[in-house]
């Protein structure tokens, strides 16, 4: 397994583990419960993957084109959700003269930066998969 | 209309690989400077090398970019 593909199943897994950890969380303290989100700060590890060790080669030019194409699909996912999101689920929930929470300004970065890594993880292990 | 023309690259990795001492991947790999898995991708041709990439196999076994690379028209 690549550096790469070892990156992209550590940040699935970190993502999961917040995702089960606000989901747990939520019945006993409401919304508070997106503080777990927190755990996403794990994902800072994830260079440690790409440490090098003595000659092994650590990141080739199919890994660097692998990780641009899932970070394309990842950006792509994350734009059309967001786009949908701003322009048709906020006006609905908060109303056309309504205020955005200032918490929810805050979760949104964290839940933008869980879409885009988890796609473009996922992304990056589909390539690998298909060689 | 004519039908949709692909251009395909196939090579003959393997075979040099086995002609230079039976050279594994991984050595190959070592010493045109990527990993394994690359070489594995490369030869079961599901991943078309760099123009430096290809150069660099081709010095390793010592001939030239078109004895192991082609291309193939699958019209």
């Amino acid at each position: 397994m690549t550096a790469t593909q070892k990156n992209a199943w550590f940040s699935l897994a970190v993502i999961l583990v917040s995702l089960i950890a606000v989901g747990c969380l939520y019945p006993f303290i409401g919304w508070k419960a997106n503080g777990a989100l927190g755990l996403c700060g794990l994902l800072g590890f994830g260079p440690l993957f790409y440490r090098k060790r003595s000659s092994e080669v650590v990141m080739d030019e199919r890994d660097l084109l692998i990780e641009k194409r899932a970070a394309l699909i990842g950006y792509s996912v994350f734009w059309v959700v967001y786009v949908l999101l701003a322009s048709f689920f906020a006006p609905m929930v908060f109303g056309k003269a309504g205020s955005i929470p200032v918490m929810v300004v805050q979760w949104s970065v964290f839940y933008a930066l869980i879409l885009f890594l988890g796609v473009k993880s996922l992304a990056t292990l589909v390539q690998y998969t298909k060689g | 209309m004519a039908g949709k023309d692909r251009t395909e690259l196939s090579n003959q990795i393997r075979r040099f690989r086995f002609e230079n001492n039976e050279m594994t991947q991984q050595a190959l790999a070592t010493q045109v400077g990527v990993s394994r898995q690359t070489i594995i991708a490369l030869e079961s041709g599901k991943y078309s090398p760099s123009l430096i990439l290809a150069l660099k196999i081709a010095k390793s076994f010592n001939v030239r970019v078109e004895d192991i690379f082609q291309l193939v028209d699958e019209s």
